[in-house]
């Protein structure tokens, strides 16, 4: 008996929420449950550090008046907190954090989503990468550095992680090619902690060179343990006026190690709406200015068209480096 | 010297600030719970924190965290002693005597020598961390990875050397373990391997999926087959929190060998604490005297190993703390959390910020004291639960282990791996082959490989790099040693077939 009415009254609930939900739906769309954005990874990575960094801001801005959960979701670089989002199509409510690995783990095999499964939000920021090597090593620059590994590329470790395919390693590989010397005698030393295990390893003489983004360099640097030989970004880095780019070097190469957020497929236009017009406020707000800047992030907002053209563009650049080197058969 | 005591006194005076201090006891409580829960790790108790640590000034937020990383290695061995049932990977040692222990009704004991053992490792740790820093920090990046290969192959052969019975089954569980670890995605190649074609196994098998496996739910299937076996429990003893001075007096040298040990293993890039427990563990077996009371309940094979895990999550902290970079989950997650305030640790911390770096130093020293005086008391009604029936306990373990195995991937996929574990498990119990070598071998396997194949790549394809370097090729002896001493130990056995050999459980 008592389930009978509960039925019946779940019948009207429903009823009701429909009927007032309907006319909103038509021309204005907004979260109607708790907001989850997908860290796609471990916490204390990069894509909780963004997850975390958009709940505060979206949060502290009262952009939404929905409560925002980051959920971990790690395996597979990312497939499995993306395979999530995927299967929560139509619904506004989710985003998830990515990366180049949307790029990569698709060129590489390892996973059948492409940045074509999602509606590409924005992307959001940058960090650089460089080739670092011990202070006290013989080579200066980058055309020094690779004419010795010209010479005698065995002489040459080149510690990169945690695995091949990534943007560390993508970024050597077009180097090497563009300063005159041949990718496929590189010697590379996988790194497969996320520890980012080469740095000490670099310190302590075991390799020759590291491959990395910037911001893991950065403290070795400023102590005077670490030089860099150049930096994938357009102009010089605030923080390091003394690194000259890849692009003074000579070499026609900017690279930026993105990070960006995307939601489920099928929304509908309303729903797509409110989150290009809630993320431009966002990115454009002092809590995420001011985090970005903590964060030592470079601010690398794209919306939706131009992010969907940058990744047609990236994804083709990436399948020739990889081709070249024989990852891609 | 005076350096050194000045920047520690500039940090107990922010630790001893009463919010710190309160942040330290919420912190160390919270971890200490989190670490009894199998699959709740430390870096999830951490993890947690985050969001509470958006308001804090990064000094306080580091010291809370600090406080969770031990609390939980506090609270990691009290599921293993009680169910055996490892929180964690470094806990997996302690059920090797500690279970043991519990089940001779010196359940209060174990849990007391635990907490008296882990904080003696926190302070030995401490102590090594204010005074040994530079040095120790220096020492860590000599070790490349021939250095790392042979620190693992000492440890995988003094694991198999130490467990009961065949050296053989040693062997083969640790086969079984290393091709295990080969499943997933290759990092050198991006081969896919041995997944058959299943994608869940594209990440490889996840170590404590299985730890979980083969400890909590065989233990069940253990208990099960001998429902009606009813233990020889003393009612009385039960109840009973304290160690015998005898029993202390016996764990004193353990304890004072595992700290440094576990400190220098901490410290080593990537390591940790499975490797220092399981270190740990064999230098008391071969130091005993009665080496065969080892598995059956010695206290120095739980006092040795737990003051080891202790120190070596101290030790963790030095690459975080001088060089930036986390030597262990835990600390990668500490890492993020500090990079959200605008710190970021490294070589110039300790100028830039000594307050910060001392006042979490300093936080340790009372942060363990508080450890001690929370854990003691906590283990009275912990023991009590080995009074509830069996048949009501071993439903309950069943339930924790599945619980615990979905918190660690959200992945039902994984119950699916639990239960082929367990049937292992308990296979491997029936035919007596040890599971220790097997469940070592999972951890390392992938690292073992990976550092052989580095080697190899810098020394440009020559073997000759694993014994021209000191440090590798002194590892190399010690494994060499310890399996020429566990075959003449198996010879001795084999001519005295008159004393009958216990059966291992």
């Amino acid at each position: 008996m008592i389930g009978k009415w509960k039925v019946l009254g779940g019948l009207i609930a429903t009823a009701v929420v429909a009927a007032t939900a309907a006319p909103a739906f038509a021309e204005d769309w907004k979260p109607q449950r708790p907001i989850e954005i997908i860290a796609p990874a471990g916490p204390g990575g990069g894509w909780d550090l963004l997850a975390r960094t958009m709940q505060k801001a979206l949060t502290e801005e009262k952009l939404v008046d929905k409560p925002i959960i980051v959920t971990n979701k790690p395996g597979g670089g990312g497939a499995s907190g993306w395979n999530y989002l995927k299967g929560k199509a139509g619904q506004g409510e989710f985003l998830a954090a990515n990366s180049p690995l949307i790029l990569q783990n698709n060129l590489l095999g390892k996973s059948d989503l492409t940045y074509k499964n999602f509606f590409m939000l924005a992307n959001l920021m940058a960090e650089w990468e460089v080739v670092a090597v011990k202070a006290d090593s013989p080579w200066k620059t980058g055309k020094e550095f690779f004419e010795a590994m010209k010479k005698d590329p065995s002489s040459m470790h080149i510690g990169v992680g945690p695995a091949l395919g990534n943007d560390d390693h993508i970024q050597f590989l077009t180097l090497t090619k563009a300063f005159g010397a041949d990718p496929k005698q590189v010697k590379f030393v996988v790194y497969p902690n996320t520890a980012a295990e080469q740095i000490p390893a670099l310190l302590g003489g075991h390799i020759q060179a590291i491959t990395i983004s910037l911001a893991e360099t950065l403290e070795q640097v400023k102590a005077g343990k670490l030089r860099l030989l150049g930096v994938s970004s357009p102009e010089r880095v605030k923080e390091l006026p003394n690194v000259a780019t890849w692009k003074e070097q000579g070499v026609d190469f900017v690279f930026p190690h993105w990070r960006g957020v995307m939601a489920a497929p099928d929304l509908s236009p309303a729903q797509q709406k409110f989150w290009t017009d809630t993320i431009d406020k966002m990115v454009k707000s002092k809590t995420w200015k001011t985090s970005l800047e903590t964060l030592g992030w470079d601010d690398y907002y794209t919306p939706t068209k131009g992010y969907n053209d940058f990744l047609a563009k990236q994804d083709k650049e990436m399948r020739e480096s990889l081709t070249d080197v024989g990852l891609i058969k | 010297m005076e350096a050194v005591l000045h920047n520690l006194g500039l940090g107990l005076e922010v630790a001893l600030t009463p919010t710190n201090m309160m942040w330290v006891f919420i912190g160390g409580l919270l971890g200490t719970i989190i670490g009894m829960l199998p699959g709740l790790g430390p870096a999830t108790g951490v993890a947690v924190l985050i969001p509470i640590t958006y308001g804090m000034n990064p000094g306080t937020a580091l010291i809370t965290m600090a406080a969770v990383y031990y609390g939980a290695m506090f609270g990691g061995s009290r599921a293993s002693i009680m169910i055996n049932t490892p929180g964690d990977a470094s806990a997996i040692v302690s059920c090797f005597d500690g279970y043991p222990m519990a089940k001779k009704g010196k359940a209060g004991s174990a849990l007391a020598i635990s907490a008296i053992a882990s904080f003696v490792g926190g302070m030995i740790g401490m102590v090594c961390l204010v005074f040994f820093t530079e040095p120790v920090a220096a020492m860590a990046l000599k070790f490349g990875p021939a250095e790392k290969f042979s620190l693992m192959l000492f440890a995988l052969t003094a694991t198999i050397t130490l467990s009961e019975g065949s050296i053989l089954k040693g062997f083969i569980a640790m086969g079984i373990g290393f091709m295990l670890a080969t499943i997933g995605i290759d990092g050198q190649s991006g081969a896919i391997r041995f997944t058959m074609g299943i994608e869940n196994l594209q990440d490889g098998i996840d170590f404590l999926v299985v730890m979980i496996g083969l400890y909590a739910v065989t233990e069940v299937f253990k208990n099960f087959s001998a429902m009606d076996v009813k233990y020889d429990i003393d009612a009385k003893s039960i109840g009973r929190v304290w160690v015998s001075w005898a029993d202390f007096k016996k764990s004193i040298g353990p304890m004072l060998r595992g700290s440094p040990l576990g400190f220098l293993v901490g410290v080593l890039p990537g390591a940790g604490g499975t490797i220092a427990t399981f270190l740990s563990y064999a230098v008391e077996k071969s130091v005993s005297k009665k080496p065969a009371e080892f598995g059956k309940g010695a206290i120095q094979g739980l006092a040795g190993p737990e003051s080891a895990n202790n120190a070596c999550s101290c030790g963790a902290l030095v690459p975080l703390l001088t060089l930036g970079i986390p030597g262990s989950g835990t600390a990668a997650v500490m890492l993020g959390a500090l990079m959200m305030l605008g710190v970021r640790p490294g070589p110039i911390l300790f100028e830039q910020h000594p307050e910060i770096a001392w006042g979490v130093i300093a936080s340790m020293l009372v942060g363990n004291i508080m450890l001690l005086l929370i854990n003691l008391p906590l283990a009275v009604p912990l023991v009590r639960l080995l009074k509830i029936p069996q048949r009501i306990m071993l439903p309950l373990i069943l339930g924790m282990g599945y619980m615990g195995t979905y918190f660690l991937n959200y992945s039902s996929f994984d119950f699916v791996l639990v239960s082929l574990a367990a049937l292992a498990g308990y296979m491997l119990v029936k035919l007596s082959i040890p599971i220790p070598p097997l469940v070592l071998a999972l951890i390392l396997g992938g690292m073992t490989e990976q550092s052989f194949r580095n080697s190899l790549t810098i020394a440009n394809g020559s073997l000759s790099i694993f014994w021209e370097q000191p440090i590798s090729l002194g590892f190399l002896i010690l494994a060499a040693i310890s399996l020429v001493w566990a075959l003449n130990k198996q010879k001795k056995l084999m001519k005295m077939p008159s004393e009958p050999e216990e059966e291992a459980d």
